[in-house]
């Protein structure tokens, strides 16, 4: 398959992979899945409508990731402006101030899911179900052959998770584990632009984020709320890491005899 | 570069004779491939060489040659690659520049490797000059206190056997080709070393000059691409006007392989390859089009980290390029790289940033800092 060589064929295949966990939540949503997801579209797509107005540059849509994964995340009885809030944050802070997509340092969704729980204590997101975490397998396959998400990131996540589990003796349940991790780790934790980008420092980088699930989650299940703080302070983290694998890489570089 | 012309429009030219030198170090001097007429000269910005333009015509006698050049004396077979037009052959690692007259080299790299898709097999192409290309190997020797490598493909040594002469074999993808990984593997640039690379033509062009006296500048070329109707191979001299190989064309032609060609009307000096495509589909320019030309960020995928063959981290690397920060990409070892070894990030990048112009600019800025 042919690696994409746009920001918008990017944007277009992760969108395909969410199609799958979306559907499980058409079928299993109990209040109403149209009207949020349409809400969060039109804040997403319109901030990026206006920032490109401002800039005079063409419209473009990378928002429809965004939304797409708040939507799946967010609480079933969320208020639309609370939606609106989180989303409009998301994609100013997360990307639309730093240029658009991929200019930026945070996952513009791990940006808004984290907003939206810092801001109303009394929200909490929806618990990934074992019907979400299969349906996010299609789409992990397919980001994972264009070499959009990294394997490097993906088992250093479960090899920190299940290593804790052990040293912890707690009851290691690994379909419990996979259901709790999947969609935040594909679609949060491996977000190409906010995860490192060097292959040494993706095991660094997982191995974090996964240590920051356990502390988060602390002796409790792992919540979705703990998987999305994790993405966000490792990818606070991440640039930090990458600048230590450079200075490692040229060390070994200027010391290298041949 | 700045020439400085010893003919005039309408002259007639031998091949071999020079037509120009550099205004700057006057020993370089560039000769005229073929026999014809000077026809045109074209100048650039700053009164650098833009185009010169030999029209062939058959009745020119060939080259008169004369007796071989001696090639015992280090300095004058300096002198007579200098004046018989072969010290553009080489270029310098870093940079990738011409060398100055007086530059010694710790080693020189001959590129018998070229393993890029539908690229000429050097092989083929030193059957019939073994003699030639030998004797041009053992030349080079002279240039260097070091070694002399010649990196081929995997078979029975393609140079002479020598103790300044090393061989080694590569083979695999489009990156085993390229000058820059040989010298990574062999003798990577670090610590103020410097090292020409040249091409295996131009080698045995040098040994059939210093064997006969005569001028022979024939290249081996392959015709490829989706434009055209079969892989072939072309001999023709270098810098001739692609049209003229290929016959007309239906579609862009690149002088280069399908990943670094430039698209180009002449046949370009270090080019044994000419790609040509498909027509172009005639697009719309709607407002949309217009706008999209916005730059894009660089997203970092797996296709990327592979996109350098050399152990350069490339996500750090193309970010180093992209602002231009000339330190930390030459940390990163940018000075082991030249145009043609980024062409891959190009067209694997999502930013649709050109790096080899964005290298070209860093390389710049270091070259004008160095001591």
């Amino acid at each position: 398959m042919i690696p994409p060589r746009s920001v918008a064929a990017v944007t277009l295949a992760q969108t395909v992979a969410l199609v799958p966990p979306l559907a499980v939540l058409a079928t299993t949503a109990t209040g109403g899945f149209a009207l949020p997801l349409f809400a969060a579209l039109a804040f997403a797509l319109g901030w990026e409508g206006l920032f490109a107005l401002m800039r005079k540059r063409a419209p473009e849509a990378h928002g429809i990731t965004t939304a797409l994964i708040v939507v799946v995340l967010a609480p079933a009885d969320l208020a639309l402006w609370q939606l609106g809030f989180a989303v409009s944050l998301g994609v100013i802070l997360g990307e639309l101030v730093f240029g658009g997509r991929g200019f930026g340092f945070v996952s513009p969704a791990t940006a808004a899911l984290s907003l939206l729980v810092i801001s109303f204590p009394q929200v909490e997101l929806a618990q990934p179900t074992r019907d979400l975490a299969l349906a996010t397998v299609p789409g992990l396959v397919l980001l994972l052959v264009l070499g959009l998400i990294s394997w490097r990131i993906l088992v250093a996540v479960l090899v920190t998770v299940a290593v804790a589990f052990a040293l912890r003796g707690a009851a290691f349940d690994p379909a419990a584990l996979g259901t709790a991790l999947a969609f935040g780790l594909v679609f949060l934790i491996c977000d190409p632009v906010s995860a490192a980008t060097t292959n040494a420092g993706r095991w660094v980088y997982g191995a974090l984020a996964g240590a920051l699930i356990i502390v988060f989650a602390g002796d409790n299940p792992i919540t979705s709320e703990a998987v999305v703080f994790a993405a966000l302070m490792s990818s606070v983290f991440a640039p930090l890491i990458d600048h230590l694998v450079v200075l490692a890489h040229t060390y070994q570089r200027q010391n290298r005899h041949v | 570069m700045r020439p400085r012309f010893e003919l005039a429009e309408g002259d007639r030219v031998a091949p071999g004779q020079v037509v120009f030198r550099d205004r700057a170090r006057a020993e370089i001097a560039f000769v005229s491939p073929v026999a014809g007429v000077v026809s045109d000269i074209a100048y650039g910005p700053r009164k650098t060489l833009s185009a010169c333009i030999v029209t062939t015509d058959d009745s020119a006698p060939g080259d008169a040659g004369g007796s071989a050049p001696g090639d015992d004396d280090p300095a004058a077979i300096r002198a007579t690659l200098l004046e018989r037009g072969f010290w553009p052959a080489f270029r310098t690692r870093p940079f990738g520049r011409m060398p100055a007259p007086a530059d010694r080299p710790d080693a020189i790299f001959v590129n018998t490797a070229q393993t890029g898709p539908q690229a000429p097999d050097p092989r083929l192409i030193l059957a019939p000059q073994t003699e030639a290309f030998h004797h041009g190997v053992t030349v080079l020797t002279r240039l260097t206190e070091g070694e002399v490598f010649v990196c081929q493909p995997p078979c029975a040594p393609l140079g002479p056997q020598n103790d300044r002469i090393r061989h080694a074999s590569f083979s695999g993808s489009r990156a085993a080709g390229l000058a820059s990984t040989h010298i990574d593997r062999l003798f990577p640039i670090r610590l103020g070393r410097r090292v020409w690379t040249i091409d295996v033509q131009d080698v045995a062009a040098i040994g059939h000059l210093f064997l006969t006296g005569r001028f022979h500048a024939d290249r081996v070329i392959s015709v490829t691409g989706p434009g055209s109707d079969q892989t072939r191979l072309i001999r023709t001299s270098p810098g001739a006007k692609i049209a003229d190989i290929c016959g007309p064309l239906d579609g862009p032609a690149l002088s280069g392989d399908a990943t670094s060609g430039k698209r180009a009307a002449f046949l370009g000096r270090f080019d044994t390859q000419i790609t040509l495509l498909p027509p172009a589909k005639p697009t719309k320019r709607t407002w949309f089009r217009h706008a999209a030309k916005a730059t894009h960020a660089a997203i970092p995928t797996a296709a990327l980290d592979t996109a350098l063959a050399l152990d350069i981290l490339a996500v750090p690397m193309l970010r180093a390029l992209s602002l231009g920060d000339s330190e930390m990409a030459e940390r990163l070892g940018c000075l082991a790289l030249v145009e043609e070894d980024v062409a891959t990030l190009t067209r694997r990048c999502t930013s649709g940033a050109d790096y080899g112009a964005l290298l070209r600019g860093v390389l710049n800025d270091l070259e004008r800092d160095a001591p």
